[in-house]
Protein backbone atom coordinates (compact mmCIF):
# COMPACT_ATOMS: atom_id res chain seq x y z
CA UNK A 1 0.00 0.00 0.00
CA UNK A 2 1.43 3.36 -0.97
CA UNK A 3 2.16 5.88 1.50
CA UNK A 4 -1.02 8.03 2.31
CA UNK A 5 0.13 11.77 0.48
CA UNK A 6 -1.11 15.16 2.23
CA UNK A 7 -3.31 16.84 -0.54
CA UNK A 8 -1.86 19.82 -1.65
CA UNK A 9 -3.42 22.96 -3.27
CA UNK A 10 -3.92 21.29 -6.77
CA UNK A 11 -5.77 17.97 -5.55
CA UNK A 12 -8.10 20.41 -3.89
CA UNK A 13 -8.22 22.38 -7.15
CA UNK A 14 -9.21 19.14 -9.20
CA UNK A 15 -12.08 18.45 -6.52
CA UNK A 16 -13.56 22.02 -7.02
CA UNK A 17 -13.12 21.42 -10.70
CA UNK A 18 -15.22 17.90 -10.58
CA UNK A 19 -17.71 19.51 -8.41
CA UNK A 20 -18.15 21.77 -11.18
CA UNK A 21 -18.40 19.30 -14.19
CA UNK A 22 -21.09 17.20 -11.96
CA UNK A 23 -22.59 20.39 -10.81
CA UNK A 24 -23.58 21.29 -14.15
CA UNK A 25 -24.21 17.79 -15.93
CA UNK A 26 -27.04 17.11 -12.95
CA UNK A 27 -28.26 20.10 -14.12
CA UNK A 28 -28.22 19.34 -17.66
CA UNK A 29 -30.32 16.00 -16.22
CA UNK A 30 -33.10 17.93 -15.28
CA UNK A 31 -35.52 20.03 -17.05
CA UNK A 32 -36.67 23.74 -18.20
CA UNK A 33 -36.75 26.15 -15.01
CA UNK A 34 -34.67 23.95 -12.59
CA UNK A 35 -31.90 23.41 -14.99
CA UNK A 36 -31.79 26.89 -15.88
CA UNK A 37 -31.39 27.75 -11.98
CA UNK A 38 -28.87 25.08 -11.38
CA UNK A 39 -26.61 26.82 -14.35
CA UNK A 40 -27.06 30.81 -12.94
CA UNK A 41 -24.67 29.24 -9.75
CA UNK A 42 -21.88 28.18 -12.50
CA UNK A 43 -20.05 31.28 -13.31
CA UNK A 44 -19.51 31.70 -9.42
CA UNK A 45 -18.48 28.31 -9.17
CA UNK A 46 -15.72 28.65 -12.46
CA UNK A 47 -14.51 31.81 -10.75
CA UNK A 48 -13.97 30.33 -7.44
CA UNK A 49 -12.15 27.38 -9.20
CA UNK A 50 -10.20 29.86 -11.42
CA UNK A 51 -9.03 31.89 -8.28
CA UNK A 52 -8.12 28.74 -6.13
CA UNK A 53 -6.02 27.55 -9.48
CA UNK A 54 -4.17 31.20 -9.84
CA UNK A 55 -3.48 30.52 -6.31
CA UNK A 56 -2.18 27.43 -6.32
CA UNK A 57 0.40 27.72 -9.43
CA UNK A 58 3.44 29.60 -8.00
CA UNK A 59 4.84 26.05 -6.30
CA UNK A 60 3.99 23.90 -9.40
CA UNK A 61 6.59 22.44 -11.58
CA UNK A 62 6.53 23.79 -15.39
CA UNK A 63 4.30 20.76 -16.95
CA UNK A 64 1.57 21.37 -13.99
CA UNK A 65 1.82 24.77 -14.75
CA UNK A 66 0.49 24.50 -18.13
CA UNK A 67 -1.71 22.59 -17.84
CA UNK A 68 -3.43 25.07 -14.99
CA UNK A 69 -3.04 27.63 -17.27
CA UNK A 70 -4.80 25.79 -19.88
CA UNK A 71 -7.51 24.86 -17.16
CA UNK A 72 -8.46 28.37 -16.26
CA UNK A 73 -8.87 29.52 -19.80
CA UNK A 74 -11.50 26.31 -19.97
CA UNK A 75 -13.25 27.53 -16.83
CA UNK A 76 -13.14 31.59 -18.28
CA UNK A 77 -15.38 30.20 -20.76
CA UNK A 78 -17.14 27.54 -18.79
CA UNK A 79 -18.30 31.09 -16.74
CA UNK A 80 -19.11 32.45 -19.99
CA UNK A 81 -20.97 29.51 -21.61
CA UNK A 82 -22.92 29.00 -18.11
CA UNK A 83 -23.56 33.14 -18.57
CA UNK A 84 -24.68 33.54 -21.60
CA UNK A 85 -26.84 29.89 -21.70
CA UNK A 86 -29.23 31.49 -18.48
CA UNK A 87 -30.33 34.00 -20.80
CA UNK A 88 -31.63 32.06 -23.68
CA UNK A 89 -34.54 29.25 -23.86
CA UNK A 90 -35.27 25.74 -25.81
CA UNK A 91 -32.57 24.86 -28.12
CA UNK A 92 -30.33 27.53 -27.82
CA UNK A 93 -30.24 26.91 -23.88
CA UNK A 94 -29.89 23.13 -24.49
CA UNK A 95 -26.33 24.02 -26.70
CA UNK A 96 -25.09 26.19 -24.04
CA UNK A 97 -25.51 23.98 -21.70
CA UNK A 98 -23.79 21.31 -23.48
CA UNK A 99 -20.67 23.60 -24.30
CA UNK A 100 -20.23 24.54 -20.65
CA UNK A 101 -20.35 21.26 -19.69
CA UNK A 102 -17.64 20.58 -22.56
CA UNK A 103 -15.48 23.39 -21.48
CA UNK A 104 -16.04 22.13 -17.72
CA UNK A 105 -14.81 18.58 -18.60
CA UNK A 106 -11.65 20.09 -20.58
CA UNK A 107 -11.04 22.42 -17.45
CA UNK A 108 -11.18 19.01 -15.40
CA UNK A 109 -8.97 16.82 -17.79
CA UNK A 110 -5.78 19.82 -17.79
CA UNK A 111 -6.24 19.91 -14.01
CA UNK A 112 -6.15 16.02 -13.65
CA UNK A 113 -3.10 16.34 -16.02
CA UNK A 114 -1.41 18.51 -13.58
CA UNK A 115 -1.96 16.31 -11.01
CA UNK A 116 -0.41 13.71 -12.83
CA UNK A 117 2.54 15.99 -13.86
CA UNK A 118 3.61 16.70 -10.02
CA UNK A 119 2.66 12.92 -9.02
CA UNK A 120 5.55 11.87 -11.91
CA UNK A 121 8.34 14.73 -11.46
CA UNK A 122 9.16 13.58 -7.40
CA UNK A 123 9.51 9.53 -9.17
CA UNK A 124 11.52 11.02 -12.24
CA UNK A 125 14.07 12.97 -9.80
CA UNK A 126 14.48 9.78 -7.55
CA UNK A 127 15.06 7.31 -10.92
CA UNK A 128 17.99 10.23 -11.92
CA UNK A 129 19.71 10.06 -8.49
CA UNK B 1 2.84 6.63 -19.36
CA UNK B 2 -1.08 7.22 -19.97
CA UNK B 3 -3.08 4.34 -21.38
CA UNK B 4 -6.91 3.79 -22.18
CA UNK B 5 -7.97 0.40 -20.09
CA UNK B 6 -10.67 -1.73 -20.32
CA UNK B 7 -11.36 -3.76 -17.11
CA UNK B 8 -13.84 -7.03 -17.82
CA UNK B 9 -15.89 -8.12 -14.59
CA UNK B 10 -18.00 -11.08 -14.44
CA UNK B 11 -21.24 -9.13 -13.65
CA UNK B 12 -22.41 -5.37 -13.01
CA UNK B 13 -21.52 -5.40 -8.95
CA UNK B 14 -17.90 -6.45 -9.60
CA UNK B 15 -17.47 -3.54 -11.81
CA UNK B 16 -18.59 -0.79 -9.08
CA UNK B 17 -16.36 -2.27 -6.94
CA UNK B 18 -13.51 -2.04 -10.10
CA UNK B 19 -14.63 1.59 -10.51
CA UNK B 20 -14.74 2.39 -6.95
CA UNK B 21 -11.13 0.37 -6.81
CA UNK B 22 -9.49 3.00 -9.53
CA UNK B 23 -10.57 5.82 -7.98
CA UNK B 24 -9.16 4.73 -4.61
CA UNK B 25 -5.72 4.32 -6.20
CA UNK B 26 -5.70 7.64 -7.75
CA UNK B 27 -6.78 9.09 -4.25
CA UNK B 28 -3.70 7.12 -2.59
CA UNK B 29 -1.74 9.02 -5.58
CA UNK B 30 -0.59 5.59 -7.15
CA UNK B 31 -2.12 6.31 -10.32
CA UNK B 32 -3.99 9.16 -11.83
CA UNK B 33 -7.40 8.74 -13.54
CA UNK B 34 -8.40 11.19 -16.10
CA UNK B 35 -11.62 9.34 -16.98
CA UNK B 36 -13.98 6.20 -16.42
CA UNK B 37 -16.86 5.03 -17.69
CA UNK B 38 -19.13 1.47 -17.03
CA UNK B 39 -20.45 -0.86 -20.07
CA UNK B 40 -22.68 -3.47 -19.20
CA UNK B 41 -23.48 -6.31 -21.75
CA UNK B 42 -26.85 -7.98 -21.01
CA UNK B 43 -27.60 -11.81 -21.65
CA UNK B 44 -29.24 -10.92 -24.58
CA UNK B 45 -25.69 -9.58 -25.97
CA UNK B 46 -26.94 -5.67 -25.99
CA UNK B 47 -24.47 -3.33 -24.81
CA UNK B 48 -25.53 -0.15 -22.37
CA UNK B 49 -23.59 2.98 -20.96
CA UNK B 50 -24.11 4.33 -17.60
CA UNK B 51 -24.87 8.08 -18.44
CA UNK B 52 -26.66 10.61 -17.06
CA UNK B 53 -27.68 11.94 -20.02
CA UNK B 54 -31.66 11.83 -19.93
CA UNK B 55 -31.80 13.07 -23.95
CA UNK B 56 -32.27 10.35 -26.22
CA UNK B 57 -29.78 12.56 -28.52
CA UNK B 58 -27.16 12.94 -25.87
CA UNK B 59 -27.10 9.18 -24.69
CA UNK B 60 -26.77 8.01 -28.33
CA UNK B 61 -24.11 10.34 -28.83
CA UNK B 62 -22.76 8.57 -25.65
CA UNK B 63 -23.07 5.34 -26.79
CA UNK B 64 -21.91 6.46 -30.79
CA UNK B 65 -18.68 7.74 -28.79
CA UNK B 66 -18.07 5.16 -26.00
CA UNK B 67 -18.47 2.20 -29.10
CA UNK B 68 -15.78 3.88 -30.82
CA UNK B 69 -13.67 4.24 -28.16
CA UNK B 70 -14.32 -0.13 -27.25
CA UNK B 71 -13.44 -0.52 -31.10
CA UNK B 72 -10.28 1.94 -30.62
CA UNK B 73 -8.99 -0.49 -27.58
CA UNK B 74 -9.09 -3.21 -29.61
CA UNK B 75 -7.14 -1.49 -32.22
CA UNK B 76 -7.41 0.46 -35.11
CA UNK B 77 -9.93 -1.99 -37.24
CA UNK B 78 -11.81 -1.77 -34.13
CA UNK B 79 -12.63 2.16 -34.27
CA UNK B 80 -14.18 2.12 -37.83
CA UNK B 81 -16.22 -1.28 -36.31
CA UNK B 82 -17.29 0.08 -33.43
CA UNK B 83 -18.40 3.79 -34.54
CA UNK B 84 -20.41 1.99 -37.17
CA UNK B 85 -21.97 -0.44 -34.45
CA UNK B 86 -22.75 2.64 -31.73
CA UNK B 87 -24.84 4.48 -34.68
CA UNK B 88 -26.78 1.72 -35.51
CA UNK B 89 -27.62 0.22 -32.16
CA UNK B 90 -27.32 3.81 -30.22
CA UNK B 91 -29.60 5.28 -32.43
CA UNK B 92 -32.39 2.77 -31.62
CA UNK B 93 -31.98 2.54 -28.36
CA UNK B 94 -30.31 5.33 -27.04
CA UNK B 95 -26.72 4.82 -25.02
CA UNK B 96 -25.87 1.17 -25.99
CA UNK B 97 -23.01 -0.08 -28.37
CA UNK B 98 -22.20 -2.43 -30.90
CA UNK B 99 -20.54 -5.56 -30.44
CA UNK B 100 -17.49 -3.80 -31.22
CA UNK B 101 -14.94 -6.57 -29.09
CA UNK B 102 -16.27 -9.23 -30.71
CA UNK B 103 -15.88 -8.22 -34.20
CA UNK B 104 -12.70 -6.73 -33.91
CA UNK B 105 -10.96 -9.67 -32.25
CA UNK B 106 -12.28 -11.86 -35.49
CA UNK B 107 -9.56 -9.82 -37.33
CA UNK B 108 -6.63 -12.47 -36.03
CA UNK B 109 -4.15 -10.18 -37.32
CA UNK B 110 -4.86 -6.99 -36.15
CA UNK B 111 -5.12 -8.73 -32.44
CA UNK B 112 -1.47 -9.54 -32.85
CA UNK B 113 -0.38 -6.49 -33.37
CA UNK B 114 -1.83 -4.69 -30.31
CA UNK B 115 -1.74 -5.62 -26.66
CA UNK B 116 -5.32 -5.23 -26.30
CA UNK B 117 -7.75 -7.71 -27.60
CA UNK B 118 -10.88 -8.05 -25.84
CA UNK B 119 -14.48 -9.49 -25.35
CA UNK B 120 -17.23 -8.49 -23.49
CA UNK B 121 -19.39 -11.43 -23.06
CA UNK B 122 -23.03 -12.00 -22.12
CA UNK B 123 -23.58 -10.51 -18.82
CA UNK B 124 -20.49 -9.19 -18.20
CA UNK B 125 -19.23 -5.48 -17.59
CA UNK B 126 -16.09 -3.24 -17.89
CA UNK B 127 -14.87 -0.53 -16.61
CA UNK B 128 -13.14 1.86 -19.07
CA UNK B 129 -10.46 4.52 -17.96
CA UNK B 130 -8.24 6.59 -18.62
CA UNK B 131 -5.35 6.83 -16.42
CA UNK B 132 -1.47 7.80 -16.24
CA UNK B 133 0.42 5.01 -14.15
CA UNK B 134 3.79 4.71 -13.68
CA UNK B 135 3.92 1.29 -13.96
CA UNK B 136 1.09 -1.01 -14.67
CA UNK B 137 1.31 -2.94 -11.09
CA UNK B 138 -1.42 -1.06 -9.02
CA UNK B 139 -4.05 -1.62 -11.65
CA UNK B 140 -3.72 -5.28 -12.68
CA UNK B 141 -2.93 -6.26 -8.52
CA UNK B 142 -5.98 -4.30 -7.34
CA UNK B 143 -8.03 -5.26 -10.28
CA UNK B 144 -6.69 -8.92 -9.77
CA UNK B 145 -8.04 -9.38 -6.61
CA UNK B 146 -11.85 -8.08 -7.44
CA UNK B 147 -11.34 -10.67 -10.71
CA UNK B 148 -11.23 -8.48 -13.19
CA UNK B 149 -9.21 -9.05 -16.24
CA UNK B 150 -6.95 -5.51 -17.38
CA UNK B 151 -6.11 -4.85 -21.03
CA UNK B 152 -4.27 -1.91 -22.03
CA UNK B 153 -3.61 0.42 -25.11
CA UNK B 154 -1.59 3.56 -25.21
CA UNK B 155 -2.86 7.15 -25.11
CA UNK B 156 -0.71 8.15 -27.51
CA UNK B 157 -1.88 5.09 -30.23
CA UNK B 158 -5.73 5.73 -30.09
CA UNK B 159 -5.26 9.36 -30.34
CA UNK B 160 -3.00 8.64 -33.90
CA UNK B 161 -5.67 6.31 -34.54
CA UNK B 162 -7.91 8.61 -37.89
CA UNK B 163 -10.89 8.25 -35.54
CA UNK B 164 -9.79 10.06 -32.93
CA UNK B 165 -10.57 13.69 -34.16
CA UNK B 166 -14.24 12.03 -35.01
CA UNK B 167 -14.82 10.83 -31.38
CA UNK B 168 -13.19 13.09 -28.26
CA UNK B 169 -13.35 10.01 -26.02
CA UNK B 170 -12.38 12.18 -23.13
CA UNK B 171 -15.84 13.56 -23.28
CA UNK B 172 -17.79 10.54 -22.77
CA UNK B 173 -15.52 9.88 -19.66
CA UNK B 174 -16.99 11.15 -16.38
CA UNK B 175 -13.87 12.90 -14.30
CA UNK B 176 -14.91 11.34 -11.14
CA UNK B 177 -16.44 8.18 -9.47
CA UNK B 178 -20.06 7.79 -11.15
CA UNK B 179 -22.22 5.65 -10.61
CA UNK B 180 -26.07 5.96 -11.48
CA UNK B 181 -29.09 5.61 -9.24
CA UNK B 182 -30.14 2.50 -10.28
CA UNK B 183 -26.99 0.77 -9.74
CA UNK B 184 -27.26 -2.59 -7.88
CA UNK B 185 -23.94 -1.01 -6.06
CA UNK B 186 -26.07 1.03 -3.89
CA UNK B 187 -27.74 -1.70 -2.20
CA UNK B 188 -24.35 -2.57 -0.51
Amino acid sequence: MPETQVKDAVDHVRAAAQELHKAISDAAAKRGGAAKADLEAVPMKAKAAIDSIKGSMATQNAAAKKHLSEAVAFLEATQKHAADGVKTTGKEFQTAVRQTIADARAAVQQVSEAVAAKRTAPATAGARK
Amino acid sequence: MRNYIAVVFDDTTKAYEGLHALWQLDDEAAITVHGTTVVHRNDWGEYNVDSKDTHPALATAVGVGVGALLGALAGPAGAAIGAARGAAIGAASGGAVGAVADVARADTRDESRYETAWVLGAGQSAVIADVSEDSTFAVDERMRRLGGSVYRRAYGDVRDDKWFDDYPYDYYLYPYEYVPPYSPWWAY
